[in-house]
């Protein structure tokens, strides 16, 4: 991974490196017997990041893109299939038993929706606990002390709480209590998927806070998982944004919110809507969905939907490549290798749209 | 819902504050199923269900005392014939058999029997139905292919012959019944716990406790049970009805235990001495009692389910 | 009838007017009245788009039930709901079913539960077509193709299932299916909320080309202030069953008057300008009020950084700065305060002292 301005001495918590992470369909018995293989959805599909203390890292991508599946590889509630995951030096990919359980200690995952997330039968102080029952630390007095610390570091005064029912709670209260319920354990790295994507604009801000102070104050590394770049400007400092279960671009925050280079990030991108009309981009619009992991077009992946592909796109995949500001991106139009090697295919340019769907038709339909 | 408010924030920099004195408890077993079942009494159809069935413990529990003879005892007059088929008089309140034997006697026993047969067969019934159901729903793969392959052949056995024929096989006592019930009846107990566990398994909290090292013990213990109980107290509930009916159908029959006195069995004596349509002070006590108890605890289940499903509730 | 003649019969459809006044909505639940919406009132010209925004639990779903008919039964519905001058709510369902989709179309947030899985997308429209109009199949049909057209599916989708389609495309059925009728007036609740952000631009680009070309009038239910900033003329915020503030919406996003906007303005997400500072991004403290016993003074006062005592004691006035209306005692101070409101301290000493 590129170099990144200001990490100083920062160890690494997290590295993953090529990490893949496929899921096989369950296939019937008679394409069994026919010897037909089961398919593939290659849902991850060779992925690098770098975690350090004290460092969010930002990840965005639609649904389905993988970026929930690389969560999830990373705290291994999916096994990886390909590549590896080190957690502070240690291959951790294929962990089971006793190192398993111990590294399960040191990485927490937070989930989307804080309505289903909390059992609705426990209390508060039940279910920050649970953690440390799990893993059988400390006695009754000492599990309470953590659950009363736990609930001070997200701002849920514990003595007033810890008997409600997450019933009884806000969206962004339950969410606080997700993150208390991670932090219980003193981890080193969490992820955080989607957190404040299902909460209301208005109670977003200190959520996200919230997981920027814990990173800086306890050196946490976290994952951000986002699909709306515009909260990842916030709080990261490093953004990966993902397609179809690759990186295409990842770099400073700053830079690739500011100006992006792959048309995919620009289109995320251009797909904010402004609180002001007058800076609303030009839109392309993009054909069709996101293809299904189970049929990955050849070539780049983007080039189904890409407004400026050309045929070198469709023939080759473009590999990441590094570019000014330490960072790096994924497409032909800014890395001219693929294109030395193929002369006889066209290579795409920025800004020539060579495939974008007929908005034009709006005016034959409805007079 | 109810939303309260924003609890003061601790003002200031995120930092461990000192140790606030605090206690974890949560709601025991007891408490929450003493809350429903509050909660289930509301609902008036529930309380008569509740008021019916107890009283029929109690006249359970105290039916020998209750009993003014023995229910075998054959009645004399006292020319010193039997007092076969007498209406109901100061002596014998609900008059007597084609036996000479006292209907009320044979009622009251009655009340013993209909209850330990739902009761042991339904704990039997809910104890493999639920651990068919969790262990097949919460593994699945190879768990569940066997597990409910074992369940598909138990649901293709016919129901009635079934039991005919395997009552008259091991002989006609209290044990074979209950035995029979409980290897009818827990097949579609499994399949129902089976598909609550698999909605209980995609719980959000189910795949956070796996991320954070929880055993399967402690996940089935600690959020798949709590929450799939209301499931097998519904189940338990429905096969307790089914139990006494399927022992009353049996008696009727003519396989029921010639040592205990059922209500099933009073119907079929009834039935069988040619009696049914004549005295109808013995046809009668059996088959409303039956009607009530089943009825109740249909009405008991269903109030349950109501009540205790929380998005009914909490609206 | 030919499709040419369909066509022509609902081109000559005006746009219509919505003036909705004094509507309030009171749920009756186990727990006695739930006063959803309180005195709602406001006014979509004919042709124009009307932004509804606010948070969850703030109404706004409530209103657009009450004015498709679509409240439970037994609940407490006042006021006045004037399409094109014919009052809507309350109507019975032979009513109802003349207004639906011929004069007032329902955009919903989840397309699933518009769309009936057993018959195909095409059999629905044409159903709906043909429930209002006096056309035959092949007509009926022939319009649909044109409305797929018209959102960017292809006609040959149409003989497709509703399960057979990515969210995406549903919501675009859905807004074919609403505008196969061309009401005068296009409810859309939500629309674009549960999809990705690429295909919810899309969407509102879809929506905003379809209304620019054929003048509709349409009310906009939606979280999201900057989809409104981007697509409707007039605003109405609404907050805890009221309606807040109101107006043109580059002055009720541009210059809020009321605190509640304000926080809501700078608690949107935005993107870095490259050397600019970032401006802060800042969260509303706690919570929506109770409506089973709302607060007896203006319902923002818990929330408010700038509450005094009459606040809470008093419910605000609707102030009118021209054809800008707010619901708040200190309309006067509002330059004073949106300075104010901007800076992350003024919420956070706020939080704290609550």
């Amino acid at each position: 991974m590129s170099e990144r301005r200001g990490e100083g001495d920062r160890a690494t918590v997290i590295e993953a490196e090529g990490l893949k992470t496929h899921f096989q369909a369950r296939s019937g018995i008679i394409s069994a017997l026919v010897g037909q293989k089961p398919k593939v959805a290659r849902a991850l599909d060779g992925v690098d990041v770098t975690i350090r203390e004290r460092e969010v890292v930002g990840l965005v991508g639609e649904s389905g893109c993988g970026k929930s599946t690389l969560g999830m590889s990373l705290v291994r509630m999916y096994q990886p299939t390909g590549g590896r995951v080190r957690y502070r030096g240690e291959d951790i990919t294929r962990a089971e038993g006793r190192a398993l359980k111990d590294y399960r200690r040191q990485a927490q995952i937070i989930f989307q929706d804080p309505y289903s997330s909390l059992n609705p039968r426990l209390t508060i102080g039940q279910i920050i606990e649970e953690p440390l029952i799990i893993h059988r630390i400390g006695n009754a007095a000492e599990r309470r002390e953590r659950v009363a610390r736990a609930m001070n570091l997200v701002r849920i005064p514990p003595a007033e709480n810890v008997d409600r029912y997450p019933s009884d709670l806000s969206g962004g209260q339950r969410q606080r209590i997700a993150i208390a319920r991670a932090l219980v354990l003193e981890p080193k790295f969490i992820v955080a998927d989607e957190p404040v994507s299902m909460l209301d604009v208005s109670i977003q801000a200190s959520v996200l806070e919230l997981i920027d102070e814990l990173s800086r104050e306890l050196g946490l590394a976290v994952l951000y998982i986002s699909h709306d770049i515009a909260t990842v400007g916030y709080i990261c400092d490093h953004v990966a944004v993902m397609y179809l279960g690759r990186i295409v671009e990842e770099g400073p925050a700053e830079e690739i919110l500011a100006e992006p280079l792959h048309p995919y990030t620009e289109r995320l991108i251009a797909a904010i809507p402004r609180m002001d009309p007058a800076e609303a981009p030009e839109r392309h619009e993009l054909t069709g969905d996101v293809p299904s992991p189970l049929n990955v077009p050849p070539g780049c992946r983007f080039s189904s939907r890409c407004p400026f592909v050309a045929p070198l796109c469709e023939a080759v995949e473009p590999e990441l490549s590094d570019q000014p500001g330490g960072r790096r991106v994924r497409c032909h139009i800014h890395d001219d290798g693929a294109a030395r090697l193929r002369p006889d295919l066209a290579r795409p340019v920025a800004g020539r749209v060579t495939h974008d769907e007929d908005v034009g038709i709006l005016a034959d339909a409805a007079s | 819902m109810t939303v309260a408010p924003d609890p003061a924030p601790v003002p200031g920099p995120v930092s461990s504050s000192g140790a606030t004195p605090i206690t974890i408890r949560g709601r025991s077993p007891w408490a929450a199923a003493w809350d429903s079942l509050r909660l289930m009494m509301r609902d008036s159809f529930a309380l008569i269900g509740v008021v019916v069935l107890s009283v029929f413990v109690v006249l359970a529990v105290l039916a020998p005392w209750l009993a003014p003879y023995d229910p075998f005892q054959a009645m004399m007059t006292e020319a010193g014939r039997l007092n076969r088929l007498s209406p109901p008089t100061a002596a014998n309140p609900f008059g007597t058999t084609g036996f000479g034997q006292d209907v009320l006697s044979q009622f009251l026993y009655g009340f013993r029997v209909a209850l330990m047969v739902g009761l042991v067969a339904a704990v039997a019934v809910g104890f493999i139905s639920t651990l068919f159901g969790v262990l097949s729903g919460y593994f699945g793969g190879l768990v569940d292919d066997v597990l409910m392959r074992i369940t598909d052949v138990a649901l293709s056995i016919p129901t009635l012959p079934f039991a005919i024929v395997a009552v008259a096989l091991l002989g006609p006592s209290i044990e074979n019944i209950i035995l029979v019930i409980t290897i009818l009846f827990w097949r579609n107990g499994a399949r129902i716990i089976r598909s609550a566990v698999l909605t209980e398994k995609e719980r959000v909290y189910v795949k956070w406790a796996r991320a954070a090292g929880a055993s399967h013990f402690h996940i089935i213990m600690r959020h798949i049970l709590p929450n799939v109980f209301r499931v097998v107290f519904l189940w338990i509930t429905m096969s307790v009805a089914f139990a006494i009916l399927t022992e009353a159908s049996l008696s009727f029959l003519g396989l029921g235990d010639p040592k205990a006195i059922s209500w099933g069995q009073m119907l079929n004596t009834a039935f069988s001495s040619g009696n049914l349509r004549t005295a109808w002070w013995w046809v009668v006590p059996p088959s409303v009692a039956l009607v009530l108890l089943v009825s109740s605890l249909y009405l008991i289940g269903r109030a349950y389910e109501e009540q205790t499903n929380p998005r009914l509730r909490r609206r | 009838m030919s499709l040419a003649e369909l066509n022509a019969r609902l081109a000559a459809k005006p746009a219509a007017e919505l003036r909705v006044d004094g509507l309030s909505v009171t749920y009756n639940t186990a727990r006695g009245p739930f006063h959803a919406v309180e005195d709602v009132g406001f006014t979509v010209p004919a042709g124009t788009n009307l932004g509804l925004v606010g948070e969850s639990g703030c109404g706004k779903s409530t209103v657009v039930k009450a004015l498709m008919g679509l409240l439970p039964e037994g609940t407490g519905l006042t006021g006045r709901a004037l399409l094109d001058g014919d009052d809507i709510l309350g109507l019975t369902d032979d009513a109802l079913r003349d207004v639906r989709w011929n004069r007032i179309a329902l955009i919903t947030q989840s397309a699933m539960n518009s769309l009936d899985p057993v018959y195909s997308i095409g059999d629905q429209i044409v159903e709906a077509i043909r429930a209002h109009e006096p056309v035959g199949r092949a007509t009926a049909w022939a319009r649909a193709e044109e409305m797929f057209a018209l959102v960017g599916l292809p006609a040959a989708r149409l003989t497709e299932f509703p399960h057979m389609f990515s969210g995406g495309m549903r919501q675009r059925a859905v807004i074919a299916m609403a505008l196969a009728l061309n009401a005068g007036m296009l409810l859309a609740d939500e629309p674009t909320t549960a999809l990705d952000p690429i295909m919810q631009s899309q969407i509102m680009a879809r929506i905003r080309g379809i209304h620019a070309h054929m003048r509709r009038s349409m009310v906009l239910v939606t979280h999201d202030i900057a989809v409104v900033a981007e697509t409707c003329e007039t605003t109405v915020v609404m907050y805890a069953g009221k309606v807040v503030e109101s107006g043109p919406t580059g002055q009720v996003l541009g210059r809020p008057l009321h605190p509640y906007t304000m926080g809501l303005q700078n608690a949107f997400p935005r993107l870095p300008v490259r050397g600019a500072p970032r401006q802060p991004l800042i969260s509303i403290p706690g919570v929506v009020p109770n409506l089973a016993s709302p607060p007896p003074g203006c319902r923002f006062a818990g929330r408010c950084p700038f509450a005094a005592d009459l606040c809470r004691t008093t419910p605000p006035p609707v102030a009118a700065a021209g054809p800008q209306q707010a619901a708040c005692h200190f309309t006067d101070r509002a330059e004073e305060f949106r300075a104010a409101a901007a800076l992350p301290e003024t919420w956070r000493k706020m939080r704290a002292a609550a």
